[in-house]
């Protein structure tokens, strides 16, 4: 399968990086690992004037451990993330989520961490050759006015896939933007607009550089889940993650992120206040199973290779069996 | 569409060539290099087949820019064997049956080789996830993760069938 002809920038520096960006905006995307920008590009859902790679923008990599956050820099290899010692020491679910991404010849080397976050937003619709789409029409995301999913919405309702995204969104972590005019942070959670057309809250001219995660201020307890048909090469069906301080016997904190489900993380805020303060109870797993339920039913929609009723049984067990984890609840029914 | 010079090692040979932004890494290997071991499956990221290292590294060639390889070292199957004795997981790979139709197998072998030269004597499942990004359409994996596990240091009897 061909790529379409576009040109091939390769600066040395973000500010250079940011100066095309500037002048070409949405014309000329990020190629960073490129695992799911090419594909995009093979299928023609974008034929862009040309692709600016990150490849020579040393700044752009690293993890660093500071005294309040560790900071992942968007273009780190997925594998370095899960190799290195303060993720893995601090936040054994981001390595669980790492590793669950793609295989070892996407990890290694070629997918970033910021990749991952910035994945496109997936539909059953959408994602398929140019073949594929021609007999189908276009949907809002490919120049038409309709969802083919779901008659009358007024927006794009694909699937954010990207396993590291509830992990991210649990541990309140913050993503920094550049742009030429200079530098903003904004939580992960609010870095997703809920629209697939145009599913994160970043103009044409911004690039994603850092990913900043505070480190945990009590004891941390947490849980990665994902389902999906195959362990490998496959997107989740749904994915959950749950981020709790758990001190003296009490929980300090809880927070607990759905995603997979509509275009942009789901999290649980009702949940935080009702468990907070409390001792860890299997009594609380009904109220997780139906405040989880209740969440992605509007969220999910029949776009996915697996039904809507499916996946929303599948939110249930995802979240049951994420609090159960980070709760040491185990061996609890789900 | 305006070419761009490449400069790489393919195989141990400095290879200078100019291309166009849309080449691939598969193509340039395939096309301009003649290195036809690089096989091309789904050409989107999933089968593994157009597996080659990169800097010791696998990755997939048909999702890799031609110019974003500038400057790595890459090896392809046909850099496998030194002065005419195959590698040894090539000859573990005929020793134990594992391969059918062959044409997953560059791919396969590329990959075990970025597994064994970090990990000397890796367990079946860390065989299994090393190679959970390559398919076999033939399923002949059973044979595959053999030949692995034989290839491995920590192998000693060669485990072949009567």
């Amino acid at each position: 399968m061909r790529l379409p002809p576009f040109a091939y920038h390769a600066p040395d520096t973000l500010d250079k990086a940011l100066k095309i960006k500037a002048e070409l905006g949405a014309s000329a995307p990020i190629l960073a690992g490129g695992t799911d920008l090419l594909v995009h590009l093979k299928h023609r859902l974008a034929s862009p004037a040309a692709v600016i790679s990150l490849k020579n923008i040393r700044t752009l990599k690293g993890i660093e451990v500071g005294a309040d956050s560790l900071v992942l820099r968007a273009g780190t290899p997925l594998r370095e993330v899960a190799a290195h010692e303060g993720v893995i020491r601090n936040f054994p679910l981001l390595v669980k989520a790492v590793h669950s991404i793609g295989a070892v010849g996407i990890q290694h080397f070629r997918g970033t961490i910021g990749g991952n976050l910035c994945l496109t937003p997936r539909c059953l619709f959408y994602n398929q050759s140019l073949f594929w789409r021609t007999g189908k029409g276009q949907c809002h995301r490919t120049g038409g006015k309709d969802c083919l999913a779901l008659k009358g919405s007024e927006s794009c309702q694909a699937i954010c896939s990207g396993d590291t995204v509830p992990v991210l969104a649990a541990l309140s972590a913050q993503v920094t933007i550049a742009s030429a005019g200079g530098m903003r942070t904004a939580p992960v959670a609010e870095f997703f607009t809920g629209k697939g057309e145009s599913p994160f809250n970043m103009t044409p001219e911004e690039i994603l550089t850092e990913i900043r995660i505070p480190l945990p201020w009590g004891p941390l307890s947490s849980s990665y889940q994902r389902l999906s048909f195959r362990s490998a090469v496959d997107f989740p069906l749904i994915n959950a993650a749950v981020a709790a301080i758990l001190d003296k016997g009490k929980v300090e904190s809880f927070r607990l992120v759905i995603s997979s489900a509509g275009p942009a993380p789901v999290i649980l805020k009702e949940l935080e206040s009702a468990i907070k303060g409390q001792k860890p109870d299997p009594a609380m797993l009904q109220p997780v199973r139906e405040a989880a339920i209740k969440a992605v039913e509007g969220a999910i929609i029949e776009n996915a290779s697996a039904s809507k009723e499916y996946r929303v049984k599948l939110a249930a067990v995802a979240a049951v069996r994420a609090a159960s984890e980070a709760l040491g609840l185990e061996n609890q029914p789900s | 569409m305006k070419k761009q010079l490449l400069s790489m090692t393919v195989n141990g040979e400095e290879v200078n060539l100019a291309v166009t932004p849309n080449t691939t890494l598969l193509e340039v290997l395939r096309e301009d290099l003649g290195l036809t071991g690089v096989k091309e499956g789904c050409a989107e990221g999933v089968c593994g087949a157009c597996t080659v290292l990169m800097d010791g590294n696998p990755v997939r060639s048909c999702l890799t820019l031609a110019l974003e390889a500038g400057g790595a070292d890459i090896v392809t199957v046909e850099g496998m064997a030194t002065g005419g004795n195959l590698h040894p997981i090539q000859q573990a790979f005929i020793e134990h049956g594992a391969v059918q139709c062959g044409f997953c197998t560059p791919g396969m072998i590329l990959a075990s080789k970025a597994l064994l030269d970090r990990n000397s004597d890796p367990s079946e499942d860390e065989i299994k996830t090393a190679l959970a990004g390559n398919f076999c359409r033939c399923t002949g994996y059973r044979k595959i993760l053999e030949a692995v596990s034989a290839a491995s240091t920590g192998h000693t009897e060669p485990r072949r069938k009567e």
